[in-house]
Parts: C-alpha cells; structure tokens; sequence
C-alpha cells in the first residue's frame, strides 16, 4: 500500500545542524526533505502514533555540522533518538503516557552540562492516564521531567498542570522554558547544574488567552501573543526569583513599591509593552537569532517584524494562507513557514523570498451550509497518478499520489486571500478530462441579498506533462441563474457535458478538430453545442457511457439517455426513491450505477441492454469510481451511526468493489474518516510500473481511496492475498545534495572557504601582517590584538573583495 | 576562468491579484485583418487647394521617391519626407505649360519627367532644374497620356486623341513609329516591366492593345475588349498580366495565355478612374513576404485593394469626394490619391528613414557633424546619472529588481478595506466595466450594500447617474437593476430631501421605460417570428 497526504504542519518542523535538511513530524513518522531541492530524502518510522515534537540535537562546534541525531516525541509515549542521516533507531525510552510537547533543554548549551553529570535532562508535556478515578479529568495533562540518560521519569515531580495539552517552548539558551496556560504564562528557570528536583517558576499574568509564547535568545525577554492579536513582551522576567539562590516555587515577594509599567499582579518583570497590529489570534511568535526583530503571524496570513526596540514593523503580506510555525535555521538566510493549507516556505531571510516550497496536500475548503451536499471537489487523472483537488483560496490543487507531493496548482478565481470568515465564492465542481489534458471548473459567487451572484463555468487546457493549466475558455452564467451540479467530459476529450439545478443541461465542444495539437489547443475554445431538459426537472448528474456514444442525464429521480452528438432523447430510465447525486457508466460493461442520497438513500445498477433496474442496495455511498476498461466499479458507502462503535473501532466507512453483474461484492475494506472521502481508480503505466510493485509484480490497476482529511492509501483492489504495494523511489528524487554550490552561504559564499582554523596554534606563530599573495586569506586569522595596523588591513581587505572571482573559483 | 554563481531563484511570496472587469466575447471574425492594418497604417495628410482636378500622379523610380501631380496647368513636385513632417507646400512647381496637364511619367533614373497637355505637345523637363529640355510636337489632338519604358531611357510613348499612339525618340525629338488601329480616343498606356519593346496602350473603343516594336507592319500583337471605354491600364509586375480599369470594372487578362480574361473585379459602383500596383509588406524583408496588389480608385471615392493572387477585395477605403488618380511608391511608404476637387490624400507609412540616399543626398547636403560630447562636470543634471544607462557587460553579476504591480486607485483602497471610497473612486472614473468588477468584488466581501448606505448625497448623485447610465444594459443590468432597486430602497429619505436627486431618479425612471418600451416591441417581433420559425423547423 502506498499511504500519503499526511499534515506536514502539525508540530513545528526543524532543521538539521548544516540546514541542508528539514525534518517534519508527519503522522507517525518524521519525514527528512532536502531544502535544497524541496523533495523528500528519506523517513524515521516506528512511532506508532502521531509524532509531537523533534528535536536536532546541536553539533557541539562548526566542525561538527554533519551531527545528524535527532530526538522525537511521540502521543505512543516513547521519546527516541536518531540518526536520521543513515536512518536509524538509535534508543527509545519509554514513557507510558502520551507526550504532547518534549523540550531538552540542556541540548542548548552543548556539551559540558552532558559531560559533568552524565545525565540528560528532557521536559515533557503529558497527558497522565493512569488513575483516572483519583483525580478530576481537568487536571490530567501534566508537565514532568525525564530524564533520558536513565529512561525515566523523574520521580513524582510535577512541575505543572494543565487543563490542556500545552506545547513547551525553551528558550534558545537553555535556561527557561514555559508554557502557556489560559491567560498565565509560567516560566522555569533549568538550574544549572540540574539538581534532580528543585525547579523555580515564575507565572506572568494578562487579562486574555494567551496563544503563542517565545523566548529572547540573550536577554531575559519573553513575548506572547494572545487570542485578540496583541503581542505581550517582557522584560527582565524573573529578576528577583530566579536571581535568588534558593527560591521556592511559586513565591510572590512583596516587594517595595516600583515602577513596572505594564506589569500586572506584582508579577516578576521589569517591564511589559503590547503591540497591537494583528485582528485575530496570534499563532506565529519567534525572535530573530541576533534578538533584534520579533516575527509574528496568524490568521492573515501576514508575517509582521517588529523591530523590538522600537516597535516599528514591516510586512509579509499575502503569504495566502493562515501561519503555524516560523523556524529559523543555523543557516541565517534560510527559515522556514508553515502554513494552514500545509504548505511549508523555505524562506530567503532577509528579503523573504520563497525559495522552495515543500507542498503538502491542502485540506478540504469549508462551505457555508447550504452547499454541504455538493461533491467532494476531488477528480482524479486515471493515467497520469494524478488528484486534483479543491482547496481554500479557490484553487485547485494537483497532487501526484505517487510522489506524494504536490505538482502545482491553478487559481480558479483571481482574488486575493481575505481572512474574513464569510465564504462567498465557492468552486463547486471539478472535473478532468480522460487523457488529463482538459480540465474544467464550475464556481458561484453567493449574492448579497438577491444582487450580483454569479454563475461561471471554465475550461483550461494544460500544455505539457508538468499540468500548468492554462485558461482557455469562461462562460458566465452558462445556465442562467441555476448552479452547475455536474460537470463531465466526454473520453475522447474534446466534448464535456454539464447540469444544473436550474432544469437543463448544455453539451459543449472544443472549436478545433486536433486537440492533441499543442499549439492549436492553446487558442482552442468551447462552444455551446446543445441544449436539453426534461420536463423541467433539475439535472443532477451527468456522465458520459465509456465510447462516449451515450450521455446519461440524472433528472431528479430519473434517468436520461441522450445522443451527445444529435442531442436526442434516446430513453427515460426510472425511477429511484430518492434525487440521484451522481452517475458513472461501468467501464465498458453495458451497466450504469447511480447512487441516491437522503433518508432512503440507494445505489442501484441499470442495464442499458435491458433499461431497467439491474439491481441495488439501501447505502449511502459517499463516492464512487469505475475503471475504464473493466467490468467492475468501487463504492465507497458510509455505515450507519448506530454500527459505528460495536463493530468497526472508529471506521465509519466501507469501500466495496463490485461486479457489475453481480450484486455480491467481491471485496471489502473498512475505512476511517470516509464522510467526504473519495474513490479513484488509477492505471499503472509503464513509466509508473517501474516504482510500483505488488510482491514483485506490477498491477494494471490501483485503487485510491482518500479519506475526509485528504489522507491516502493505493492498493491493488483485485490481489487477494497479500496488499501490500511498495514505492521504490527513484533515486533521482531523493535529494542530490548539491555539494559546494548551494551549501555554502554567508561568508563561504563570497570569499570561499576559510582555511580550517586551529584554536590552540599560537597566535604569534604566524604574525599575517606581510604581504602574501592572498593576504585576505589570513587576514582575519589571528586574534584581535594581533591585526596589523587598519591602514594596512583597509587595501588588503578591499582589494579582496575586488578579487572575489577569481578567489572564489579556485 | 571566472565561474558566475547565480543568485538563487526566489519567487516573491506575495501574489497580488487586480480586480479585473469580466471578459467579453471575442468575435468570431477579427475586426481588422491584418491587411486591412497595413493599409490604415497610412498616416494621411491631405493637401488641399489644388486649382483643379488631379489627373495623373507619378512617382520618382529612385529615391527618395519625389512624387509629381498634374493639376490644371501646373505640375507640382512634391517631398515624402517633408510630408510626414506635416508640409504640405509643394518643394517644385512647373507652369510651363500652355493647357491642362494630362499626364506625367519619370524616367527610370528619376531625373527627367515627361509630362503631356491637352495642346498635343509632349514636354520633358529636367527634375531637379524644372528646366524644359525637348518639346515633342507631333499630336494633332491633345495628348492623353505619355509614359518612360521601364527599361529604356531614350523613348517615349505617347497616345491621344487622335487615336494614334506615337513611339518617340527624345534627344532627337522625333518619332520613331507612329502605330494606327485603336479607333476612338487613346486614353492610357503602359509599359512592360520586363521587355523594352513591348507596351500596352488603351482606347475608348473599349480595346487594350499589346504593341511591339519589332513588329514590322506596326500592327498590333494582341487585342483585348474590356467592353467599356478603357480609363487606365497597367503591366502587373510579372509582365504576363495585365490590369484593365473601365466602367465600374477592374479586369485581369493574362497575356501569355493569349488574351484570357482571368478575373473581372466590380466592387466600384462608379466608373473606375486609376489602378495602379502597390505592396503589402516590407520591402526588406525581401520579396517572398511582399505581396501586390492592385489599388483602384473611382469616381464614388472609394480606394479599393484586390488581391490578384486570391482574386478577393481585401480592404476598402473611403473618400470624401470622387477620386482621379492614385500613386504608389517604389519603397511601399507613400500612397497617394488625387481627388476632382484638387485635393491630394498623400499617406505616408511610418518606418525606417532609408540614410543613405536619404533626404541629405539628394539635396546635395553634407552630413553635419553632431554637436560635439561635453565634458560632464558636477554642475549638470546629467552629471548624477552618469553610468546609470551602461549596458551590463557579459560576467556582470545581474540584481534584478522585482517587476511593480501597478495598482488603480480603485485596487489601492479595496487593500486597504476602505471599500466605500474604493467604490467612489471608481465611480468617478467613468469606466463601467471597471466600476461594474468593484461592485462585484464588494458583493463577494458582502460590502456593498453597506457602501450604498455609507454614501453621502454628492457621492449617491454619482451613483445613480452611474446606475441611469448603464442599468439597462444587457451585459450590466443583472446586477445593475438589483442595485438600483436597493438603492432606492435604502437611501428613499436622502433622495426625497435632495432636488439634483429628485432629478436622478426621474432619469432613471424615464431610462427604464425606454428600456421597457424596447423590451415589448422585442416580444412582439419575437412574436412574429417563433410561428414562422416553427413551421420552418417542421418542413
């Protein structure tokens, strides 16, 4: 089986020690990509539930860069380490309770705390669930302490409780770490060296929830951002507790009367200033590595830097979509965003221009409630290993499910991200033509109150393999005022039908004969060809019978066949109990299945030889698929409520894979989370053969089921035994590291690198004041006392960077 | 060996998106063909106040092609180059004449100018002196047309109307053959662009005839009968076709094959006065995308442009007043057309100055040097832009500076949430379909009924004389009548209390029962029609 569409953006990602790597938590496995080419290089599996937090462990000096050990936590209650160059399990430790939040903070000032005490020290947050009867449901979610070194708990020692799993955040320097718990904020102080048990806390008090916190790298500051978009910042936290030396926790001193401008309660803080730009709750806060910006983001979709003495900020706009984590890396010109639609921007620092996006597969789009029953928005390219999804922001998203990551993507509707609540254009249909080459879109844009709403319908054309979709033809308003319920193409590509509600159907054509003609297909257009209704119902599916000579009408309860060519009635098919919500020929086969939706919904398969009722079932079939060349079809029905816990464990859905003569199935899986999945069948072409195998083998067809939360699975639906269908992949995705060129940056970018540097040579054994033939070589290389004079250094250095070609060749 | 590292490619991270109108259909048909382009592109300048009619135009074989009209008993010589810079004067006359000039021909070196007059004398004059070298007396009756072979600098050939047709030596201003046949008038004439010896002339007797010099008996080689009085006739640049213009036809002969009519064009609905041949297409592109064509000119003042090669009319053009003659020149930049009325339309394509025979040449000028290169010094402008227009040289390290979106005032304001003085703006910009994209982008943030009642009374006047405009067009009105009905709804109080107000909507009420008005008659022709339609459809 080949799983994917996993969230990329659950926990915050991190960077490996070089930043040539980015480590994403990916359901229960960490996912290694290259951040010079965006792909994914390999993956750390053996979490057996979501992974929550990973953490690179610092090369201890420069030299180092190539440490490549990671620890990762996970809500199966183990924290392990890695080594995620080779991949590999190094140790696990087991917690016995779900880790929602890991922070080692010894690991940020490496090496000596390690080599004293011999014991590593790592804060967790975790939900207690032993004992359940003793204590309140409220106070289950606990922060403790583990010591990693020995694999256990330290002790009974609760450092804190909290009605919510809350995620800790260390400060860079690894002398505080805190949380955020409804509208308090609760810092510890790591003593140094860790004690088993003593830990002070301090707790900052405001007035609103408290959303987001982050710690200042060198000075004692910490900001937080709350649910109404104001940034908090403290300064000098915990002066006076944790500069005493044994302080107890949670002691409020009292003390003189002093002026501290903005704090509340007599809380431990010199200061607190509020910065105010943001509408809606903050959920990005990081101070930049030198502490002289504050980034912060959120809904908007807005990345703001504050200048943190000032307090003036400069924008990001437009990132298009709501922000989740911002990580900077060793690297200074590289961070990383992630984002909402779980996309993760690699980001060029200080201009933040995007340097590769790593494109996860987006969610679903939310509808206002009187489009719920529309389709799922998800068509799948039967040839090409395709889905094309629809996403927020009015585009269609194309994912490739064999790589598991996104191809590119089309803006159905030119307008920009508005982080308003309302929804008011909507896509409501998508479909791709056979061959993958056509596809076309329908959206409305809702009217305020009884004005300007709008109907229109699209067609684009994509040029080459890399599917950038080009708009080829718009038709406003294609059925007057009716909203479009389905649109469909035609197998050989060049005639594409579509319904509404509003009582008729029009047939449409491509004006030129060749459209496998590039050039002629990007100045095709679509005409209106026929028009049809029946008896004035609505149309509610359309498809088109696999030799593309049949087009079969769903008029409410009815069915109707029509010649697409002549636009003639050839018959009525009747009736169903219920409006049918979608159609699909079987294959090749002389059958149509048609499935109903509502309190007597039905899947029912009809004979085109005989135009009657084959034969059907009382299901709710959320989706349907049916191969091209085959006599079979897969549906994937929802179970009823009732059934749901006594039998199934949390799956709501079964897929069924029929022949469509028989009313038998011949397979069944069980399914999770199948309200808004999807069914498609896909051909293994030779190209994708190759990758793809089942025990050794390559199926002609897969099966691709996608679940509510865009997560999938393809497996071979008519291999009996074993289903397991494993990706090889291909080497040359897997990241080439692009060595000197893209690795080096800064410094090493400009003058190439430095000649490795001996910290215990002697600084007087090589005085580099006489003129060599690279003087800028050793310029630098001793230390500060010793530089020759500034008259001396000023043509030197200059003259190096006047030769920098030439320098950087070599 | 410098190695160049390229920054690396980033895309900027925020994609703004403008508020464009909706598109509108594209025609099925272009509504300007390529062709009928190249012909608008002729700037025409008109040069008026000629004494009377224009009856022949020739343009100088050599550049920088000097054209020559006849009108009464001047010639006048006219520059294209100062043309195009808007002087109409002409740069030469000549008045030596005693009657109405009839035609005008140059020599193929451009240096002399044959010109006939109605009192039967054939004159040549030196172009660039106007000094009259020969005086060809011979025609007993006035000389209708006189013509340069294209090959030949010595002779002349004549016609008039004594139905003669006189080969002429020049430097001994005698004839060389007088050729009999045509029995009516000798109206026009021409000479073959590929043979010295062989010509064509054309007669009111409704015959053109193909005349060689060789040809002992001084008879005629070929006879075509175009079936009116022959106006003008011309060789097509192959030298096998050849073009007849009488009556309101245009007829094309081929001469190889014997005298077949190939085509008879009858777009005129007047007499046909001039063709001649022009080009579509540069001429440096060389001849495979320079195409001819044929361009007649008739008394209905219409300029018409066939395509010989397709046998199709591909462009039109209309004239204030009934046309004589029409010129091309050699070099496809000059298009000139003389009226009855004595006024010149001169067109003058835009396109490279030819330097060097270009206008300093001919007019005997040196080139002058250009105005010598100042030092720069602090104390110009143009000082702190030195540098600033260097070419980037091949290893130069290029920093790009990201394109700017440019934003309407409109797109400005609707960034900024200000969405009422966005929908004013725009307003006030008097484009519908820009003002028509706003509101449907204000619909879609669910803010324009909001912005309608926002609106002050100045503002809501600019509103309504919007909606009056533009609500009963059928592209608009869908969401324009909506619109109107709301506003009025929501703003009744503003509207009752303001007098320009009142008046807005009594626009407005009156433009809606036009619009009703038009809608019924539209019924009742539908009316008409659908039965008639329906037994059409039954049949």
């Amino acid at each position: 089986m080949i799983r994917g569409g996993g969230s990329y953006v659950s926990s915050p990602p991190a960077f490996s020690n070089d930043a040539k790597k980015l480590l994403l938590c990916t359901a229960n496995t960490v996912s290694v990509f290259s951040t010079a080419t965006g792909l994914q290089i390999t993956s750390l599996e053996g979490h057996t539930a979501l992974v929550t937090s990973v953490i690179v462990v610092p090369a201890p000096n420069p030299a180092a860069k190539g440490l490549c050990y990671c620890w990762t936590a996970s809500l199966d209650g183990t924290i392990r380490r890695w080594d995620f160059s080779v991949p590999e399990l190094l140790n696990t430790v087991d917690i016995g309770m779900p880790i929602f939040s890991m922070v080692i903070p010894s690991l940020c000032h490496p090496a000596e705390g390690k080599e004293k005490h011999g014991s590593l020290f790592a804060y967790v947050s975790v939900e207690y669930t032993k004992e359940t009867q003793e204590k309140p449901k409220v106070f289950r979610r606990q922060i403790r302490k583990c010591n990693l070194s020995k694999s256990r708990l330290v002790g009974k020692l609760i450092l804190g409780e909290t009605p919510k799993p809350e995620l800790l955040i260390v400060s860079p320097l690894g002398n505080f770490f805190g949380i955020r718990n409804k509208c308090k904020l609760h810092i510890w102080k790591v003593p140094d060296p860790e004690p088993e048990r003593a830990i002070t806390r301090i707790t900052l008090h405001h007035t609103k929830q408290i959303s987001v916190i982050a710690f200042h790298p060198t000075q004692r500051i910490v900001a937080a951002g709350d649910v109404t978009g104001r940034i908090l910042v403290w300064r000098g936290f915990g002066n006076k507790t944790f500069n005493k030396g044994n302080a107890v926790v949670n002691e409020r001193l009292i003390d003189i009367e002093e002026d501290k401008p903005g704090v509340r309660d007599n809380d431990d803080a010199d200061s607190c200033s509020t910065w105010h730009w943001h509408s809606a709750k903050v959920k990005v806060l990081r101070f930049s590595s030198d502490g002289a910006y504050l980034y912060s983001g959120g809904k908007e979709g807005v990345l703001v830097v504050w200048q943190l003495d000032t307090g003036n900020k400069k924008f990001f706009p437009r990132i298009g979509s709501p922000l989740l984590h911002f990580i900077d890396s060793p690297d200074p010109t590289l961070s990383s965003i992630s984002c909402a639609d779980n996309q993760i921007h690699l980001l060029r620092m200080p201009s933040l221009g995007i340097l590769k996006t790593i494109s996860g597969i987006k969610a679903p789009s939310s509808y206002p409630e009187a489009y719920k029953g529309l389709s799922n928005g998800i068509a799948f390219d039967q040839t090409a290993g395709l889905v094309a999804l629809r996403t927020e922001n009015y585009c269609i998203q194309f994912y490739s499910l064999v790589d598991d990551r996104g191809i590119s993507e089309v803006q159905v509707c030119e307008r920009n991200h508005q982080p308003g609540d309302d929804i008011t254009v909507i896509v409501t249909a998508v479909a791709l033509s056979l061959d993958g080459s056509v596809m076309s879109t329908a959206e409305v844009k809702l009217a305020e109150e009884g004005i300007g709403g709008l109907v229109c319908l699209k067609f684009w054309v994509s040029g080459s393999q890399n599917k950038e979709f080009s708009l080829s033809t718009i038709v406003y308003e294609p059925h007057r005022d009716g909203g479009i319920s389905a649109v469909t193409f035609h197998p050989s590509g060049c005639m594409a039908a579509s319904s509404s509600f509003g009582g008729d159907f029009k047939v449409w054509t491509c004006n030129n004969e060749s459209p496998k003609n590039e050039q002629v297909l990007q100045n095709s257009s679509w005409t209106c060809h026929a028009v049809g209704s029946y008896k004035k119902k609505q149309m509610t599916a359309a498809a088109f019978s696999a030799d593309g000579s049949v087009l079969a009408i769903a008029a409410e309860t009815l069915i109707t066949l029509w010649d697409p060519y002549k636009n003639v009635l050839l018959a009525v098919l009747g009736e169903t109990l219920m409006p049918i919500v979608s159609l699909s020929f079987v294959g090749n086969s002389d059958n149509l299945v048609a499935t109903s939706c509502g309190s007597k919904a039905q899947l029912s398969v009809w004979s085109m030889s005989k135009l009657s009722l084959s034969w059907s079932y009382k299901l709710h079939i959320e989706a349907l698929a049916s191969a091209v060349d085959l006599s079979s079809f897969a549906a994937l029905a929802l179970l009823p409520e009732s059934s749901n816990e006594t039998t199934f464990d949390e799956r709501d859905g079964v897929i069924l894979l029929y022949n469509a003569t028989e009313p038998v199935p011949t397979a069944i899986w069980s399914a999770r989370k199948a309200k808004g999945g999807a069914l498609g069948f896909l051909k293994v072409n030779p190209s994708l053969a190759e990758v793809i195998s089942v025990d050794g083998k390559s199926p002609e067809l897969l099966l691709a089921y996608m679940n509510g939360d865009r997560e999938y699975v393809l497996f071979d639906p008519y291999s009996k035994n074993a289903r397991e269908v494993s990706v090889i992949h291909k080497e040359d995705l897997a990241a080439p590291e692009l060595k000197g060129q893209a690795g080096q940056f800064g410094y090493a970018s400009i003058y190439g690198d430095l000649p490795e540097y001996d910290m215990k040579r002697t600084p007087n054994s090589r005085v580099p004041s006489f003129p060599s033939e690279r003087p800028w070589e050793t310029i630098f290389s001793g230390s500060s006392h010793a530089l020759p004079p500034l008259t001396k250094l000023c043509s030197a250095f200059l003259e190096s960077l006047l030769e920098k070609r030439t320098a950087a060749v070599e | 060996m410098a190695e160049i590292r390229p920054e690396q490619q980033t895309t900027t991270i925020s994609k703004t998106f403008l508020i464009k109108p909706k598109l509108k259909p594209k025609p099925r048909t272009q509504s300007q063909t390529p062709e009928s382009k190249y012909w608008s592109s002729f700037k025409s300048t008109q040069i008026p106040n000629l004494i009377s009619s224009i009856s022949s135009i020739a343009f100088s074989p050599s550049p920088p092609h000097l054209f020559a009209a006849a009108h009464s008993t001047t010639v006048s010589l006219y520059s294209p180059l100062s043309l195009s810079e808007g002087d109409v004067s002409p740069s030469s006359n000549i008045s030596s004449f005693t009657d109405v000039v009839s035609s005008l021909s140059f020599r193929l070196d451009g240096l002399l100018l044959a010109a006939s007059d109605l009192s039967g004398i054939v004159q040549v004059f030196d172009v660039k002196t106007r000094k009259r070298l020969r005086r060809l007396r011979s025609h007993t009756r006035p000389v209708r047309f006189v013509k340069y072979p294209v090959l030949d600098k010595l002779h002349l050939l004549s016609g008039g109307d004594d139905a003669i047709v006189k080969f002429w030596d020049v430097a001994g201003e005698s004839v060389v053959l007088d050729l009999f046949g045509h029995k009516d008038y000798v109206r026009c004439g021409d000479c073959s662009p590929v043979s010295a010896d062989m010509f064509i002339t054309g007669s009111y007797d409704h015959t053109v005839k193909v005349w060689d010099v060789r040809v002992e008996n001084s008879r005629s080689v070929l006879e075509v009968n175009h079936g009116k009085p022959v106006e003008d006739v011309i060789y097509l640049p192959s030298g096998g076709l050849i073009a007849t213009a009488g009556g309101n036809s245009v007829k094309i002969w081929d001469l190889i094959a014997g005298g077949r009519m190939v085509y008879a064009m009858e777009s005129h609905n007047k007499t046909v006065t001039s063709i001649c041949v022009g080009r579509v297409g540069e001429e440096t592109l060389g001849s495979e995308a320079a195409e001819d064509r044929i361009l007649s000119v008739g008394l209905d003042g219409y300029m018409k442009v066939f395509d010989y090669g397709r046998m199709k009319t591909t462009h039109s053009m209309r004239f204030p007043a009934p046309l004589m003659s029409v010129g091309f020149s050699p070099d496809c930049r000059t298009r000139v057309i003389g009226t009855a009325n004595g006024i010149i339309f001169a067109g003058r394509r835009k396109g490279k100055e030819n330097v060097e025979s270009g206008g300093g040449n001919v007019l005997g000028f040196e080139s002058i040097a250009g105005p010598e290169r100042r030092v720069l010094k602090p104390t110009y402008f143009r000082y702190f832009y030195r540098g600033q227009s260097e070419k980037p040289a091949e290893g130069d390290f290029l920093v790009m500076r990201s394109k700017k979106v440019k934003l309407a005032e409109h797109d400005k304001l609707l960034k900024e949430f200000k969405h009422k003085d966005a929908l004013v703006a725009v307003l006030s910009r008097k484009n519908p379909e820009n003002v028509v994209a706003v509101m449907e982008e204000l619909v879609a943030r669910k803010m324009l009924l909001k912005c309608v009642s926002n609106l002050d009374v100045e503002e809501l006047g600019l509103l309504l004389m919007f909606l009056q405009k533009h609500a009963t067009m059928p592209r608009y009105s869908s969401l324009l009548m909506g619109l109107a009905q709301k506003v009025i709804e929501m703003r009744a109080d503003d509207i009752r209390s303001s007098d320009a107000l009142k008046g807005q909507i009594r626009n407005l009420k009156r433009s809606i029962e036009e619009e009703i008005r038009i809608q019924h008659s539209l019924q009742e022709i539908q009316g008409i029609i659908s039965p008639l339609l329906r037994i059409a459809g039954r049949r």
